[in-house]
């Protein structure tokens, strides 16, 4: 009799019958305890993954959508949002994992900004609730913007998977904060409202240049507080007229600079870094490294001389 | 309750206390098995000839459960062909997922808000919620191939001929029931998978011409899947298709038991069906026989079912759906890939040369308003499987002989390639050899989907996360990153670009000469890295061209494990 005739007609005896069925129910059962045996633990380590993936997933959605104000780091920009990765914020926690595997977050440092603010529940509650519904009050003028609505259900782009990921995203910072003197706190409540120093009156020159400004395209890139530029690709030049007087002076300047002579007052390095962008290329820009070739190279034939002077004069003027 | 109570005394004085609670215990288990006592239960485990008359037909005519089943069967259909017991696998399936089902149910809520994280928790704080979820899918997958398998085998042995023509056509419904049932339940995990799987599915009820939209609106509950799609497939899958599959699972029984389980075709004189007539030496009884052959098999699908999910097997989970990010490669499940390769047709008449065939496809555009993805797709398709209905009552062959039946076994044999071609057609790669049905994009960004693919794991999250040092590396065949899992990725990168280099894919595209291509890794957080890969190439215009790609990897994230 041929394999093939011998499978076709398979018929086992009774006794085959009853010893295979037993012994599967025997296997069934014996799966079954194995796994229930084991199950806390594995469900512990899963939850661990799980946990892991949603700080990955919330990543992404940092990266995406959080990172513009609050720097890629998490060290806040300045005038657009305060440091999310400081120890200020998140505190300082460690995960401790049980002998079932159970891994949990054990504070060692509460945020401190909770405290400040008067918040009183959870720091993960704070993330969640101003992500989903921003802050409907301005209460600081440090910042030019409040914080946006980025749940779905209140018009933002977030579903509620997606906040609780970047939640989880930005406690984990807590493992290692950034210190406090390397990041940008907000003030604390109160003193948020502090009147700016009166800005001094611009000259008709500077204000023709401020319309340049307006006009040319500058303000798509580079934000200036208080007059509506809300770039974020370049340098923010808030403060440009004294930050360039700094810059000329740093050595980074002096070693880094390419191609052209070096400026010797901030006017010069202003003109410098509009007609001539990749003469120097500045370490940090909204969106991380400032790299070169960004910036067009062709604002010599766009400006006439007149606008040149009356811009820089404007960005001079800006303290 | 005073002469129940004088009866039994009565009875201890007489028998004795011993003998009165035997035989009332007796009685009790008798009332159970609706007519077997343990004296006759004993002798049918001990394999002990029957008494006669036969006592153990007698659950056959009191008890509910047995009446439904023949007390004998024909010694021919006893052996493993030719039923292969796929008719009773495809029954005990569907009660396996009954069961793993309701369980599951438990656990789950139909809403998009709710349904994700409801799978992460039975995932990762319901006990067995793992095992249930892998049972249930992979005894999902099971029964589509059990079922279709019973469908072959019907064919096979010619037992859809009179008078079977309604249990085959009843089966055929039961076959649909399987699919839609296992396609239904693939939404509700509500993630990138299950979202684009069915959104592909109903924008082919879409596209049927005249009532489309409104047949989508029905499915979908709103022009696109949302709460309302999700709850209506939730419906579908645990009320509407369970119902139909009871229903006629019950018609498709009875005739099965009405008609007799069809003896091996070679038995039998043509055109004529002895089933029912088994002379009284070919009879094999129910009990004790049939019933433990059928709970060995029982035992054996369910106990290989639990090892497989112990041990290999794991339901796939991916990201939260998003309606906005279509992942690269989507597919709709297996048992539907040749639908998928009709719908990759690209002319009304394929074969033809192109300038005729593109001519034909406008004719037909223009006279009927059919395109081919509509004809092939939402026509030819859903006639594919009408045809199986029609199969007994246009065969007018009256033998079950297979000598006899050369042209319908040949005609099945064509259905069955058809079948398989198709469905190759329906994977993104294709048909392999001829490259039909292929639908890669750039070759840079193919490099990019083999190593960090869309959905699923792959290769860079497949590394663990210490092989990982922080830097940025050229792609290369040498690479000396310090870290010898990090240079075995660099390096198979290296060579997927080379191939993709020397070898044209299906589209005849392939990476530029002159591509290259580094690695980068970030620490982002004290647990967390971002690799991005990125190429530089020069595109199909002779420009110059990047693709990046990234993804963040946890020290925790344990792709590994799975």
């Amino acid at each position: 009799m041929s394999i093939f005739k011998k499978i076709v007609t398979f018929r086992p005896s009774f006794t085959v019958r009853i010893l295979t069925g037993l012994i599967s129910m025997l296997i069934l059962l014996s799966v079954c305890t194995f796994i229930g045996l084991a199950d806390q633990t594995r469900l512990n380590v899963r939850a661990a993954q799980f946990d892991a993936r949603s700080i990955e997933a919330g990543a992404k959605v940092y990266f995406e959508q959080c990172a513009r104000c609050h720097g890629v780091n998490g060290e806040g920009v300045e005038g657009l949002g305060p440091a999310l990765a400081s120890e200020q914020f998140v505190g300082r926690i460690e995960l401790v994992r049980d002998s079932m595997q159970l891994q949990t977050v054990k504070v060692i440092k509460p945020s401190a900004r909770m405290e400040q603010i008067g918040w009183t529940g959870t720091l993960k509650d704070y993330i969640l609730s101003v992500t989903a519904s921003g802050i409907p009050v301005k209460t600081s003028n440090v910042w030019d913007v409040n914080h946006p609505t980025f749940s779905e259900r209140f018009g933002g782009p977030l579903r509620d998977d997606q906040i609780r990921d970047v939640a989880n995203f930005i406690l984990n910072y807590g493992l290692n904060p950034l210190p406090d003197d390397q990041a940008l706190l907000p003030p604390a409540p109160g003193e948020g409202m502090a009147p700016r120093p009166t800005p001094v009156p611009l000259t008709p020159q500077q204000e023709a240049g401020r319309e340049v400004y307006l006009a040319k395209g500058c303000a798509a890139c580079h934000a200036i507080r208080g007059v509506g530029a809300q770039g974020a690709i370049g340098p923010n030049l808030t403060r440009i007229g004294a930050v360039s007087e700094e810059r000329i002076a740093s050595d980074s300047y002096k070693t880094n600079l390419k191609d052209q002579p070096p400026a010797t007052t901030g006017a010069e390095y202003i003109r410098q870094s509009i007609l001539y962008p990749n003469a120097y290329i500045v370490a940090q820009c909204p969106q991380g490294p400032c790299l070169a070739g960004v910036m067009p190279q062709n604002y010599a034939q766009q400006l006439t001389p007149e606008e040149l002077d009356n811009l820089v004069d404007y960005l001079n003027s800006l303290r | 309750m005073a002469i129940v109570g004088q009866k039994l005394v009565k009875q201890i004085q007489a028998t004795g206390l011993k003998a009165t609670v035997a035989q009332r215990l007796d009685d009790a288990f008798t009332r159970f098995t609706a007519g077997l006592s343990w004296n006759d239960v004993r002798g049918v485990l001990r394999g002990d000839p029957p008494a006669k008359p036969n006592p153990r037909v007698k659950p056959h005519t009191e008890g509910f459960w047995f009446h439904i089943r023949p007390t004998f069967y024909h010694e021919a259909v006893t052996t493993l062909y030719p039923t292969f017991r796929l008719g009773l696998l495809s029954a005990l399936f569907f009660t396996f997922e009954i069961i793993t089902g309701i369980f599951l149910m438990i656990f789950y809520t139909p809403s998009p808000s709710y349904a994700y994280g409801n799978m992460l928790d039975i995932l990762t704080n319901v006990p067995f919620g793992k095992f249930m979820r892998d049972m249930h899918r992979l005894g999902a997958e099971a029964m589509v191939i059990v079922v279709t398998l019973h469908m072959a085998r019907t064919f096979i042995t010619g037992s859809y001929k009179k008078p079977r023509q309604f249990t085959w056509f009843t089966g055929v419904v039961l076959l649909g029931v399987t699919l839609f049932m296992s396609f239904s339940g693939y939404l509700l995990p509500w993630d990138q998978l299950a979202f684009w799987a069915v959104t592909i599915g109903t924008s082919m009820a879409d596209a049927v011409p005249g009532i489309g939209p409104q047949l989508n609106l029905l499915l979908r509950g709103a022009p696109d899947i949302g709460a309302g799609g999700l709850l209506r497939f939730y419906l579908f899958h645990v009320v509407l298709f369970p119902l139909i599959g009871v229903i006629f699972v019950a018609v498709h029984y009875y005739k099965v038991v009405r008609f007799g389980i069809s003896l091996p075709p070679e038995m039998e004189a043509i055109g004529e069906d002895t089933a029912r007539k088994v002379p009284p030496e070919k009879r094999v009884n129910f009990l004790p026989d049939i019933l433990t052959n059928e709970l060995m098999y029982a035992g054996v699908a369910f106990a290989v079912l639990a090892i497989s999910c112990a041990t290999w097997y794991s339901a796939p989970l991916e990201h939260h759906a998003d309606p906005l990010v279509t992942p690269n490669h989507t597919v709709a499940p297996w048992y539907f890939y040749w639908l998928q390769g009709l719908l990759k047709i690209p002319h009304m008449i394929p074969l033809l040369p192109e300038g005729i065939a593109g001519e034909v496809d406008r004719f037909f555009a223009n006279v009927f308003g059919l395109t081919p993805k509509v004809f092939w797709g939402v026509i030819v398709g859903p006639l594919m499987f009408a045809l199986l209905f029609v199969v007994p009552y246009i065969d007018p062959n009256p033998s079950r002989r297979y000598g006899d039946r050369k042209v319908m076994l040949t005609f099945g044999a064509l259905f069955a390639a058809a079948i398989i071609y198709l469905s190759l057609a329906g994977i993104p790669t294709g048909v392999p050899i001829i490259g039909f049905g292929y639908v890669g994009g750039d070759p840079a960004s193919e490099v990019g989907q083999a190593f960090i693919p869309d959905e699923g794991v792959g290769p860079v999250r497949l590394l663990p996360y210490e092989q990982y040092v922080v830097g940025k590396f050229t792609i290369s065949a040498q690479p000396n990153t310090g870290s010898a899992g990090l240079d075995r990725l660099i390096r198979d990168i290296h060579n997927d670009m080379e191939a993709r280099k020397a070898r044209p894919d299906p589209l005849g595209k392939t990476l530029s000469a002159d591509a290259t291509g580094s690695l980068e890794v970030k620490e982002i957080q004290a647990n967390l890295k971002q690799v991005i890969i990125t190429l530089d190439y020069t595109d199909v215009n002779g420009a110059p061209a990047q693709f990046k790609k990234y993804t963040f990897l946890h020290a925790q994230s344990g792709y590994a494990s799975e």
